[in-house]
């Protein structure tokens, strides 16, 4: 009997999701399928952690500044540039992905809390220096408009579904890259520098270069996912990317295992749902504006510990057992 | 034969009009707009409700919910009873487009009341989609001039008059003051939209300050940045005019920051409508001694004043419906933004619409009564709200009295270099409808 491919199983697995994540985008509401974008903004967003700090073992608390960039890069090809709205993402990865490369032959000495104080120093900083330079448009920012649907989709096709159109099929394509990447050479190269990097090095592993290749290729995906929360909020501001952006990411790549992309969706459903739960518990509760402010910290720290204790390894690696 | 096809004839007819009868009847009456019920009309705001900007602003959704029960208990609108949605968007510009976005489409809100912020709110209006999907955008609290073009806001209607506008004016008073004409000036200013209209203002006023404005990021003057700013301009020689176009929050911070450094006495301080609440600057740590003496613009009566008819009514309305929460210029503003609202809709009549409700400002909206005490100058070519201002000077007391002794209201626009003028003295306020509720 013929037997397929890990390859192949993975894009037919991949294929399998996009046609069902069609067929939701299509039974949903307008407000679902905003809230499905940003699911896989976010999905992507902690991919790029997972990538990063999951297969090569760096820890970036500064990737809601690498979102930032790329974010920039999209928005000003938009608008001052006039390209199209795919061209202008893709633009958003290769930006921050070189900005990601040259950070990371930078930061390729540093590793556990000296690479995560820099990078934090990187999410304080970076917005800052936006404000400085008028082409940012200082403190409002920059408009990101992709427009209208295409007229051949129907009167009745909204912004939302054009939106979670685009959020789904970049976040698919760019996690199934992701996932085969892993499984390749690069994927071994990374986890051999994760597990031991002098044991890496006496195999002949670039440890410096290589570092700074899953710190390039991480800000890429990063900056992806940057270039798609803002066209969902149609405009990039410094604000749009706060410190506490970065930790909510670490938060869902938590969740998700940090060490396999198989629940990252779990990851951005769960980003997407902490506001909700806490909006809603907040009203049902009441309670002094300062526990409101609290309660979406208290619960994702509530959730990280359950995570750590239960599931340190993330959903993905319950279902592997399993089977 | 004949009767037999006579009969068919009728059965046939017959049938056709019965299964017409039947598909008519199955087909839906003319939709009606989200957010209407025969018996409520749901309402959303975005605002700050938490965070920094809270502290100045946070009043204004309870403010605005509390005018609305007040005309819930007094029959609704058209007997149908106003539900006011509010969300918290911490002024961030994210958070205001994703809460905004869910107030259109999660809530289904009818229309959206008092959108509060600049670079917020222009985020918010995009996002949430509300020109492609007719959202009526009412009273705008913010003075961005663009909010007023109708062509990129289709269903916006601003109440502030413009920051261009202001500047405009204050550039006026400072060129008639004979105390503040001859020292230096400078200007601290919000680094968006704000300042940036703030910036303009000036220019078509023809006011040159001595140095570039000092811009620092929404939400982002530090205590440090402030006295950083203050320690440089405090070793200028005379009082130099100091003018703040930024959030009350914003001022408070300069203000603490120059009676830290000893300097309080050392500017003229004058302070933008939007900032320059006494109330909240004290609630803040402001001490009363900084705050008796700055300068500040207003289109509105103070907050503090009871004999004005619009204060008074509206602080009986607080007092029952909104308890415990001090009267000031954004619980003010908050139910002067209601009562136009439930104009608004009264204007639009008992078959309510969108599109009939923006009509329905454009046509009657420059009647509506209002404690503005400029008119209001809505139509079907302008959206702009209020377009004028009187400079006051604050007591000790936190009460702003007209500066010289008499209230002298200017008015301008915001794109040409006109001198502002003062309003003709044939200019009467509407007076505030019986009770404070409206039967227009």
């Amino acid at each position: 009997m013929h037997k397929i491919s890990a390859n192949r199983k993975r894009l037919l697995t991949f294929i399998l999701l996009g046609w069902a994540l069609l067929l939701i985008g299509d039974r949903v509401g307008e407000f679902r399928q905003y809230q499905g974008s940003f699911v896989a903004m976010y999905a992507l967003a902690i991919a790029s952690i997972i990538l990063l700090t999951g297969y090569s073992g760096q820890l970036s608390l500064g990737h809601s500044a690498l979102m930032a960039v790329g974010a920039y890069a999209g928005a000003l090809s938009i608008n001052n540039l006039h390209l199209h709205p795919v061209i202008a993402l893709i633009i958003a990865a290769l930006v921050a992905g070189i900005f990601g490369l040259i950070l990371g032959i930078a930061a390729a000495r540093l590793s556990g809390p000296y690479l995560a104080g820099t990078t934090l120093a990187l999410a304080i900083s970076l917005p800052t220096i936006a404000n400085q330079f008028t082409i940012l448009g200082g403190e409002q920012g920059v408009a990101f408009d992709i427009g209208t649907p295409p007229a051949r989709y129907g009167e009745d096709f909204s912004q939302y579904k054009w939106f979670f159109w685009i959020s789904s099929l970049a976040a698919l394509i760019m996690i199934w890259m992701v996932a085969n990447l892993m499984h390749s050479k690069f994927g071994r190269v990374f986890i051999a520098l994760r597990d031991n990097q002098t044991a890496a090095q006496l195999a002949g592993i670039n440890v410096g270069r290589q570092k700074a290749v899953a710190f390039g290729l991480s800000a890429g995906v990063a900056g992806l996912a940057g270039g798609l929360l803002v066209m969902l909020i149609s405009g990039v501001s410094p604000s749009a990317f706060p410190l506490s952006l970065s930790f909510s990411l670490l938060t869902g790549a938590v969740v998700t295992g940090v060490y396999d992309l198989k629940g990252v969706m779990l990851g951005g459903l769960v980003l997407v749902a902490i506001p909700e739960i806490a909006d809603s518990v907040g009203s049902r509760v009441g309670g002094s504006d300062g526990f409101t402010i609290a309660l979406p910290g208290f619960l994702v720290s509530a959730l990280l510990i359950l995570a750590v204790l239960f599931l340190p390894n993330g959903p993905g690696k319950l279902l592997k057992k399993k089977m | 034969m004949i009767r037999n096809t006579r009969m068919k004839r009728i059965s046939i007819v017959s049938a056709v009009a019965v299964a017409g009868a039947m598909v008519l009847s199955t087909l839906p009456a003319q939709a009606a707009d989200p957010g209407l019920t025969s018996t409520e009309i749901k309402l959303g705001l975005s605002s700050p409700q938490t965070g920094l900007a809270a502290a100045s602003y946070g009043k204004l959704p309870k403010a605005m919910k509390a005018y609305f029960d007040y005309i819930n208990a007094n029959g609704g609108v058209y007997g149908r009873k106003i539900k006011l949605v509010a969300r918290d968007d911490r002024y961030l510009p994210q958070q205001a487009a994703t809460q905004t976005t869910k107030l259109v489409l999660e809530d289904e809100v009818f229309a959206l009341v008092g959108a509060l912020g600049t670079a917020t709110h222009t985020k918010a209006y995009a996002a949430a989609q509300l020109a492609k999907k007719n959202v009526p955008d009412l009273f705008v609290n913010s003075g961005f001039s663009k909010f007023g073009d109708k062509t990129k806001y289709p269903t916006t209607f601003m109440i502030l008059p413009s920051y261009a506008m202001e500047a405009k004016i204050i550039s006026k008073f400072i060129a008639d003051t004979p105390t503040l004409r001859p020292q230096a000036s400078f200007l601290i200013a919000q680094d968006d939209e704000f300042g940036e209209d703030g910036v303009k203002g000036f220019v078509l006023g023809g006011h040159k300050f001595t140095a570039p404005a000092t811009l620092y990021p929404q939400g982002g003057l530090s205590s440090a940045l402030a006295e950083g700013a203050l320690t440089s301009l405090g070793k200028l020689p005379g009082n130099p005019v100091l003018v703040l176009m930024g959030t009350t929050d914003t001022t408070a911070t300069i203000l603490k920051a120059a009676e830290k450094l000893d300097l309080t006495t050392k500017f003229n301080w004058i302070v933008g409508s939007v900032g320059g609440d006494a109330t909240t600057l004290k609630a803040l740590g402001v001490k009363s001694t900084t705050i008796d003496g700055i300068k500040a613009a207003s289109f509105f009566p103070d907050a503090k004043d009871t004999t004005d008819e619009y204060v008074k009514q509206f602080m009986i309305i607080n007092t029952k419906y909104n308890k415990g929460v001090a009267f000031d210029n954004v619980v003010l503003q908050g139910m002067n933004s209601a009562m136009l609202t439930v104009q608004a809709l009264r204007a639009a009549g008992k078959n309510l619409t969108r599109t009939g409700l923006i009509k329905a400002i454009e046509d009657k909206g420059s009647t509506f009564a209002s404690a503005g005490l400029t008119s209001l100058n809505y139509s079907a070519t302008s959206r702009v709200g209020y377009n004028g201002y009187w400079f006051g000077q604050l007591n000790a007391q936190g009460e702003l009295k007209p500066y010289g002794g008499t209230r002298k209201i200017y008015t301008t626009d915001s794109t040409t270099v006109d001198v502002p003028v003062p309003l003709p003295d044939t200019y009467k306020r509407k007076p505030i409808p019986k009770n404070g509720i409206p039967t227009n």
